[in-house]
Formats: C-alpha cells, sequence, structure tokens
C-alpha cells in the first residue's frame, strides 16, 4: 500500500514525476475501491497544500494551473480503479465566463480545484449569456452557480445572469459566486452574488461551507 | 495655432527634462485612452465604429477635448479588419464588440524542437496557418489573403496615424513618443502566441529545457520587431507591455524569464531605442532586476510599493503609473485628488516621473468621468517643482 502521506506531499510539492509513478505502481496491484478512494482523498489534501502556498506567495498562478493538470493526469491514472460513482460528489456547480468575455484562464484554475475538493461541475464555456445559464441550472439543479470574468464589462452580464435566474424563479435555489479580476465587495452587491473573490483557492473554500 | 505650437514646446520640453535628468518645470502628465473607452465615450456603437474607422477622428477628438494629457492621449492598433481577414484566433472580437486574446496554442509541445532550430520558418509554415485559420490553406491562396490583411492593416493603420498627427497639431501635444515600437519579452511571445497561459505553466515544469531554450531562440526575432523605424532616439521608446513574470515563481522568472528579456532591452538600447515597459501585476519580488536594465528605460507600473520603487528606481529610470483606476470609479472627487497628490508627493521628487494611472480603463464605465477629468486637471495645474 503507498504512503498517503508522502503522496499528500508530493502533490503539495507539485512533483510530477512522483505522484504518478505512485499511482501507477498503486494501480498496478488491483487495489480496492476503498483503498482508491483513500488515495483520491490524499491527492485532494495535496490540492489543499497547493493552495495554501499560493496563499503565502510560494506558489503563483502558473503553478495553480499546473497544479490542476497535475490532477487530471491522477485522476486519469485512478479512474480504472475507481469503479463507478465510487467517490460521492460533494455539490454541483454550474459554471462559465459569462457574456462578452472570452477569458477562461480563471474560471479553468478554479474548475480543477473545485473537482479536486470533489465537486462536480458543469462548464459552459466562455461568453455564455445568461439563458445558457438559466437552462443549466433547470437541467442539472445545482448547489452553486459560478461566474467569472476579467473586463470590468462581465460585471454587467453578471448583473443580467443574476437577474434572469430571479425571473426564472430560480435564484433562492443557489448560492451564487463570482470570481475574476474586476469582482469587488461593491460589484457583488450590486449583481447580488451571494459572494465574491479574486483567489481560486479561497472560492472553493466559499463553495465548501456553502454544501457543509 | 501658434499657442498650440508652444504648447506642444512647452510639453516637449517637460518630457525631454524627465528623459535629460531634469527637474522640469512640474510633473508631466501622459495617459492614455484606447479605442474602445473613446468609442463609448463618444456615444457611438463599438462595433460599427471598429469597423468605420473613418468616425474615428471626431472619436478621439472628444477624449483629447475633455481630458487632460501633454502628450497624445489616444490610440488604437488592433482592428478587427485585418484580423477577420486572417481568420485570427488570437484576437477575437467577443459578442459585446471587445477585441479579446483567447487561450491559444500556435505551437504543439513536440514542435519545441523545429521552433528551437530555426524559430522563423516554423513561424511561417506552422504557427502563422494555426493562428490565422484563413492562412491554412493553399499557397496562393494564402499569398492572397495575407496581401489583403496587410491592405487592410496599412490602411487601417495610415488613417489612425494621421489622426494622430491632426490632433497632435491641433491640441499641442509634445513631441516624445513612448509607443514608437511594439515587442514583446522573449517568454512572453513564447507564453502568449505560441503556448498559451496553461502551456507554457505545464511546459516549465515538464519541459524546462525547451522552454529555456525557445526564449533563448526567440529573442533575435523580438529584438528585430522591437527596432521601429522612427530614427532612434532617446525621446522615442520601444513599448513592451510585460505579462508572465508575476504569475511565476521567482526561481522560474530567474531561469525563463530575465535573461533574454534583459537581453533584448539591452540589444534595442544599444541600438539607440529605450524601452517603454508596462509592468504589469506586482512586480516587487523584481525590482532589483529592474534596476539592471539600462538608464531611463521607462517603468510604468500596475500595483506593488510606490515608495520602494521610487527608493531602488527612481535614481535610473522613468518611473510612472499606480494610479488605481478603481479609486476613479468608486472614490470621491477628493478621495480621487488626494490620491493624487499622495503618490505625487512620493514619485515627483527629483523627477524622472510623470503622471499616469495603474492601467488604461477599456470601457467608459470603468472610471466617474468627473473624477477622471478632475484628477488629470489637478495634476496638470498643481504639481509644480
Amino acid at each position: 500500500m503507498l504512503d498517503l502521506q508522502e503522496l499528500t506531499n508530493a502533490v503539495g510539492n507539485l512533483d510530477e514525476p512522483k505522484v504518478l509513478g505512485m499511482l501507477k505502481n498503486f494501480v498496478a496491484a488491483n487495489p480496492g475501491i476503498e483503498e482508491t478512494t483513500a488515495v483520491v482523498n490524499a491527492c485532494q489534501q495535496g490540492m489543499t497544500i497547493v493552495g495554501d502556498l499560493f496563499d503565502k506567495k510560494e506558489y503563483f498562478v502558473g503553478d495553480l494551473i499546473f497544479a490542476g493538470e497535475l490532477l487530471t493526469s491522477a485522476i486519469d491514472i485512478l479512474k480504472p480503479a475507481m469503479g463507478k460513482e465510487s467517490s460521492a460528489k460533494v455539490g454541483k456547480i454550474v459554471l462559465a465566463t459569462v457574456e462578452g468575455d472570452l477569458h477562461d484562464i480563471g474560471k479553468n484554475i478554479f474548475k480543477s480545484m473545485s473537482e479536486a475538493a470533489g465537486f462536480e461541475v458543469y462548464d459552459l464555456g466562455i461568453d455564455t449569456p445568461a439563458s445558457a445559464f438559466v437552462e443549466k441550472v433547470k437541467e442539472v439543479k445545482p448547489d452553486i452557480v459560478g461566474m467569472s470574468g476579467v473586463l470590468t464589462l462581465a460585471l454587467d452580464s453578471m448583473k443580467n445572469t443574476v437577474d434572469a435566474l430571479k425571473e426564472a424563479g430560480l435564484r433562492d435555489s443557489v448560492k451564487v459566486i463570482i470570481g475574476g479580476n474586476p469582482v469587488t465587495e461593491q460589484a457583488c452587491q450590486m449583481i447580488g452574488a451571494d459572494a465574491f473573490t479574486t483567489n481560486a483557492a479561497e472560492g472553493v473554500k466559499l463553495c465548501q461551507g456553502w454544501v457543509k | 495655432m501658434a499657442d498650440a505650437k508652444a504648447l506642444a514646446q512647452e510639453r516637449t520640453q517637460l518630457f525631454h527634462d524627465i528623459i535629460d535628468g531634469r527637474i522640469p518645470k512640474r510633473v508631466p502628465v501622459f495617459v492614455g485612452f484606447p479605442v474602445e473607452f473613446a468609442i463609448q465615450y463618444a456615444g457611438k456603437d463599438l462595433v460599427e465604429a471598429q469597423w468605420d474607422t473613418s468616425q474615428l477622428e471626431e472619436i478621439f477628438d472628444k477624449v483629447c477635448r475633455d481630458f487632460y494629457s501633454d502628450l497624445l492621449p489616444v490610440n488604437a492598433f488592433r482592428f478587427p479588419s485585418f484580423y477577420r481577414i486572417l481568420g485570427a484566433r488570437n484576437f477575437v472580437m467577443g459578442s459585446n464588440g471587445f477585441l479579446q486574446h483567447p487561450e491559444v496554442e500556435g505551437l504543439l509541445q513536440e514542435e519545441y524542437d523545429d521552433f528551437i532550430a530555426n524559430p522563423y520558418n516554423c513561424i511561417i509554415e506552422k504557427i502563422l496557418p494555426r493562428l490565422y485559420t484563413e492562412l491554412d490553406t493553399d499557397a496562393s491562396t494564402k499569398a492572397l489573403t495575407l496581401a489583403k490583411a496587410f491592405k487592410a492593416f496599412q490602411d487601417e493603420m495610415g488613417n489612425a496615424i494621421m489622426i494622430y498627427g491632426k490632433l497632435t497639431e491641433k491640441y499641442g501635444y509634445g513631441d516624445t513618443n513612448f509607443f514608437a515600437g511594439f515587442t514583446e519579452a522573449p517568454l512572453d511571445f513564447v507564453a502568449d502566441q505560441l503556448r498559451g497561459f496553461k502551456g507554457i505553466s505545464t511546459d516549465m515544469r515538464r519541459v524546462p529545457d525547451k522552454v529555456e531554450a525557445a526564449a533563448e531562440a526567440a529573442t533575435p526575432l523580438m529584438i528585430k520587431a522591437g527596432l521601429h523605424p522612427i530614427p532612434p532616439s532617446k525621446y522615442n521608446a520601444t513599448f513592451i507591455p510585460l505579462h508572465m513574470a508575476p504569475f511565476m515563481r521567482t526561481s522560474d522568472f530567474e531561469r525563463f524569464y530575465w535573461p533574454s528579456f534583459k537581453k533584448l532591452v539591452e540589444a534595442l538600447a544599444e541600438a539607440g531605442h529605450p524601452s517603454h515597459l508596462f509592468v504589469e501585476q506586482d512586480w516587487m519580488r523584481y525590482l532589483d532586476y529592474l534596476y539592471e536594465l539600462p538608464e531611463n528605460t521607462v517603468m510604468r507600473f500596475e500595483y506593488g510599493d510606490p515608495k520602494l520603487v521610487k527608493e531602488k528606481l527612481g535614481q535610473k529610470h522613468i518611473i510612472s503609473g499606480f494610479y488605481p483606476i478603481s479609486l476613479l470609479k468608486t472614490g470621491t472627487k477628493q478621495q480621487c485628488i488626494d490620491k493624487a497628490r499622495e503618490l505625487i508627493d512620493i514619485l515627483a521628487p527629483g523627477g524622472r516621473y510623470y503622471f499616469d494611472f495603474d492601467k488604461a480603463p477599456v470601457t467608459l464605465d470603468s472610471v466617474n468621468v468627473e473624477n477622471t477629468r478632475a484628477v488629470l486637471e489637478f495634476v496638470a495645474t498643481n504639481a509644480n517643482y
């Protein structure tokens, strides 16, 4: 059995060869679903270390992006051993860059970190009109709606999206979080969102607080 | 007209003074409003006015009329016409009419060796057809498309430059050009156009030797791009917007970013072209590096500690920026003016400083127009030495 603490640390150190090596050896021994779940959790805890190092300014945005890539590769290796629906999802997030805005780096960082934290994320992509949010919320009934944007203009689109959710009678069934360069407390109030952040790791913590 | 000429002379003198290491009569002001802001300010349709550039003079004139600046405060260098002809994937208009730079991958990870061996050929053969979908075709169609795009580019730029000339004459702007040329730090070029933010962030860990070699290989091309046709002068600078460094660990910066970037700025300086850096995001970790660049490098800062910057760089380089445009949106007029005073008190002593915002307001609603005008007027009339 692999050393879970060592794996967590290797993920935290973003030591890709070591992480992937450990996981390949682990999967080769045909592990059970329970063991595999423990290994997935260890990887997720490694991502928490990454978030902490980011807060401490030891890691930077480039490292968060790489961490997301590393976790995707890790999960790909573990998938055959995970069984169907083995890891219970902690919640659902409908996520997109809002209408008019084509930037998706921040959104993708948040996506990979929230997936690492056990959320099921429905990513609608970029330049997403309010109506697409409404349709997806109706369809998958998420706990959380995440809106991302870099242009100041994205704030208007975020407001339109919240208004559209209200009109469709869906606003009270979800929490709304906004992220990206232009978001501030004031913008958050104007838009009618529940929370705002410019830090993906913090955003994930806020979401975890909502689904506890 | 005589008044405008005298005004222009006085303004030119302000900038020559800060570049020549003399204390100017007052703190010069140079702010820039992007074309999107100008179009919205003039009450025009964003999409229409970017396509039909015959309205551009009227649009820019309104900004020049209403916002104080000692150098021409408007510019546009990306128009949808030529990007559309090329089928560009690296500059695309969003549904709201804003031309944006999406993540692109012009070079695949397995193609690094091709780029390193011969960057120019690799750009022509592999990268251009990937970034510009209309060039992904047979040779003769490609040649025609490129000719059309360059015709559009020359037409748009010719029109814009003519307008700049008219407005400079009309409003008596100073004769100093901090946008005389344009280039990128070699690693930024590799990141922005070849591998994308995500690609480069993973490459630095997975194939570090290739990233280092690619930045080195791109350097001669970036130097060539930065040697603009305006005759060398210490009063005309090549603009280099900096991108990746604040998002990297310091050890990665030292290896992948700094050596080729330093080489670029030094080569331009040697050819008589100073550099004008937009020091985007927060570079406080790297101030000792910036100090090493050739004297009189113009540095406009977005975030960070102005005191520290003045202390470390203020004797050698030309400093600007730091004024938060977010305050122009949310603050009262008095708060906005107080902030300008605070920054001038820190940055103006000893000269080598001109006033600018921390970044350009892309949209009209990024700022409160009255606050913006009040701050510019305040600096122009009160920041005397």
